[in-house]
């Protein structure tokens, strides 16, 4: 069965809402947060509805909205989301007047926009879609679950077409607690010098990313996913890099025969260390981007990847900010390659081609 | 070629017994789970009895075999114990374990903890043995220390779509194996009582602080619970080829949306009716051949009304036997999905229904009421229901081989 990228909406720390430009306008970051750059949400949801929904929330049934429009139609046969750390900033506000107010006195607000399938039931109830509807919560996998399932839902409804988002927010309890774990870097790097860093720990990102995938094409078709991996856990680079080839001789590839790989490295000296050895070992001749200096790091950072391999394989441009200038690039794109890392713990492989 | 996706062992643990023997002599006797807060500090203890499981953290890592071990929350916790007596009873050996797949689901994960240690964590100088929760805020924390202590690498997953979430993990397992992904699943959800939940049910003003009754016309909320259940679910090849005899086998599934309200059902119970509907028309089953409905009755107003509706929709005149559980163990929220499965299992075993208690008077709004004795017939395809916040509704068919 073949899977296609119908639609796409994304909302990110760089302007990337509005699907005509591609990073042509790039946001430089005077910390090491990098937060979402956002619409006019006036233009998305109708004013009684923001005024009540969290920043995240808003973030998200917006981007929803815009793949909506963009794959050109007025409902999907069911909706999955994906995040990794859900709505933190409203579960913190729960828990803070929790604790201050000893148990007393509480407001239901914060407790339910804190729940994870909380975008999911919204965007269903935005849309009155009434089918699948599904959350996954796994970390730096949620995004890698969420595509899977709409596979599996589309081999049991090959006609339906499925709404996959991710979604996290750079909140400050992660933050904190993350620095406990060196997760973050202790020192300020401007992100886009995030490569150049040298140090432990990365920057930190968030996003909502929207994608709509049939089995068949439409005349909005941005790009055919593939295939999918995830690998859990990689004792050691030999690990990784096996299974890197067996899914490329599963998918009938050759290393050499990608056209362009996306680099998930996180700009962390040394949970990065894997990639690194895949980038000097089996995909040595291949041209790479890489983009968490642009998106900075979270659970699901995939999503911006999948995004700009969908991008370069519609538009047939790679924007400079995401090229690494040591090998050539291909004048026509046909095969991208995204290989992602979380917390240097969650792998991933996704095959994009063009269509 | 699609597989056929059979279930050839369960483990569980609740307020009501901590292994599937436990369970089922509570079912049985009419035991339940409710009464006052021991173990979780809060002020609500006496106020807002629940379902809670009557042992501490200790006892709990004592029960899980990891008595060393650090950064075990109580929902990992609860989570292993469940899963080590599932990996027991479908006889798994140590490499097929780890060739499985792990699907959880949890609605807030190490919570428990990360409340407990709230103000020590966020300050980054101090430091101490709290550490050990530092990453427990999130959902996916629980799977990756359950998949790391087993060592399962295959496939992980975590699901949350608030009360319905181990029925969907237990769907996606099916469908892994359904769609030749993987041979062997192990699914299902944990789910430990905190405070966090606690006062978040309470600030929406659905628990009631008496025992809970599902489908009475007298129904005033729910009680929480705590628990969880894993499912071993096996490929058709594999079965056959190891010459297993499964306990049962997953006929069909539906996952729908309401699209009502972010945390309310709709009257008409349109969720319900497309779980349900979908469940069994992927079974192959028609409505007369159910025999028997494991309600989600969580006896708020509002669920038992939309629930009850949808079955009436769907099956007519001819409504199943059906009955909540819920007054047993609670709502166990991300776990009830599974621990319910479980519950289906025991009652397709032992040819039994588990009966609703505290029912005494039927709703206006139904002409349906549910099961109130113990009840011996024949079983062969059983339906469990589950639904939470957010619209979602799932419906799980279980069927004798």
């Amino acid at each position: 069965m073949e899977y296609f990228i119908n639609g796409v909406g994304i909302i990110s720390p760089q302007k990337t809402f509005d699907n005509d430009v591609f990073l042509n306008d790039i946001s430089v970051y005077p910390n090491n947060v990098l937060r979402c750059i956002t619409p006019d949400f006036k233009n998305f949801i109708n004013p009684i509805q923001l005024r009540r929904l969290s920043r995240m929330l808003r973030i998200g049934l917006t981007a929803s909205k815009i793949c909506l429009t963009d794959a050109n139609i007025d409902r999907p046969t069911g909706i999955i989301t994906a995040t990794g750390y859900g709505f933190l900033e409203e579960t913190e506000k729960f828990l803070t007047e929790l604790l201050e107010r000893r148990e007393k006195q509480l407001t239901p607000t914060y407790f339910m926009q804190g729940t994870y399938n909380a975008l999911a039931g919204l965007v269903a109830l935005s849309m009155k879609c009434t089918g699948y509807n599904n959350t996954f919560v796994s970390k730096g996998f949620a995004f890698e679950n969420a595509l899977q399932d709409a596979m599996l839902q589309l081999a049991d409804d090959p006609g339906g077409n499925f709404l996959v988002g991710a979604f996290d927010e750079a909140a400050s309890v992660q933050y904190k607690t993350g620095m406990r774990d060196k997760y973050y870097k202790s020192e300020w790097v401007q992100n886009l010098d995030l490569f150049e860093s040298k140090t432990i720990g990365t920057l930190q990102g968030e996003g909502a990313a929207f994608f709509n995938i049939a089995t068949y094409p439409s005349p909005r078709t941005w790009c055919q996913l593939t295939d999918l991996k995830m690998v859990y856990s990689p004792t050691d680079a030999k690990e990784l890099s096996e299974e890197l080839k067996s899914f490329l001789t599963v998918n009938n590839i050759t290393p050499n025969a990608v056209d362009v790989w996306i680099n998930g490295v996180s700009g962390d000296i040394e949970r990065d260390y894997l990639l690194t050895n895949i980038e000097n070992s089996v995909l040595q001749k291949t041209p790479q981007l890489r983009h968490k200096h642009l998106s900075g790091e979270y659970c699901t950072a995939v999503s911006f990847a999948l995004w700009l391999g969908a991008s370069i394989l519609k538009k047939q441009f790679i924007p400079d900010v995401v090229k690494v200038p040591t090998l050539a690039f291909p004048q026509v794109l046909e095969t991208v390659l995204i290989i992602n890392q979380y917390m240097s713990k969650n792998y991933s492989f996704l095959l994009l081609k063009r269509h | 070629m699609s597989q056929r996706v059979f279930i050839t062992g369960f483990g569980l643990i609740s307020s009501i017994g901590r292994n599937k023997e436990e369970n089922l002599q509570s079912l049985l006797h009419r035991r339940c789970g409710f009464g006052d807060l021991d173990i979780l500090d809060t002020i609500h203890h006496k106020t807002l009895p629940s379902c809670e499981i009557k042992l501490n953290d200790h006892e709990l890592c004592e029960a899980a075999g990891v008595s060393q071990g650090k950064g075990f929350t109580r929902t990992t916790l609860l989570g292993l114990i469940a899963l080590n007596e599932a990996i027991r009873s479908a006889n798994l050996s140590l490499s097929e374990v780890q060739q499985a797949g792990l699907l959880s689901s949890t609605t807030t994960g190490g919570i428990r903890e990360f409340e407990q240690y709230f103000y020590n964590l966020l300050d980054i100088k101090q430091t101490g043995e709290f550490e050990q929760f530092t990453d427990t805020a999130n959902p996916g924390e629980h799977v990756e220390r359950m998949a790391d202590h087993l060592g399962i690498k295959k496939y992980i997953g975590t699901i949350s779509t608030a009360c319905s979430s181990s029925a969907n993990a237990i769907m996606q397992g099916t469908q892994l194996i359904k769609s030749n992904k993987l041979d062997c699943v192990i699914c299902g959800g944990t789910e430990a009582l905190s405070k966090f939940t606690l006062n978040g049910f309470n600030s929406l003003m659905i628990i009631d602080p008496k025992h809970c009754r599902p489908f009475d016309i007298s129904r005033n909320g729910l009680n929480l619970g705590e628990g969880a259940a894993y499912l071993v679910l096996e490929s058709e090849t594999i079965v056959n080829q190891k010459k297993k005899k499964p306990i049962a086998e997953v006929k069909g599934y539906g996952n729908a949306n309401d699209a009502f309200h972010q945390t309310a059902s709709s009257p008409e119970g349109t969720g319900a009716l497309h779980a349900m509907k979908g469940a069994l028309s992927l079974g192959g089953i028609t409505p007369e051949n159910v025999d028997y409905i494991n309600a989600h009755g969580t006896a708020t107003e509002n669920n038992d009304l939309s629930e009850g509706i949808g079955i009436q929709r769907l099956f007519g005149e001819n409504v199943p036997d059906f009955s909540s559980t819920k007054p047993y163990t609670g709502h166990t929220l991300a776990a009830a999905g599974s621990i319910e499965a479980a519950y289906c299992l025991l009652a397709l075993q032992h040819q039994t229904i588990w009966p609703s208690l505290n029912f005494n008077n039927q709703m206006p709004e139904l002409n349906i009421s549910p099961v109130k004795e113990l009840k011996h017939k024949v079983l062969k395809n059983v339906l469990s229901n589950s639904f939470g916040f957010g619209g979602n509704t799932s419906s799980l068919l279980f069927g004798l081989v």
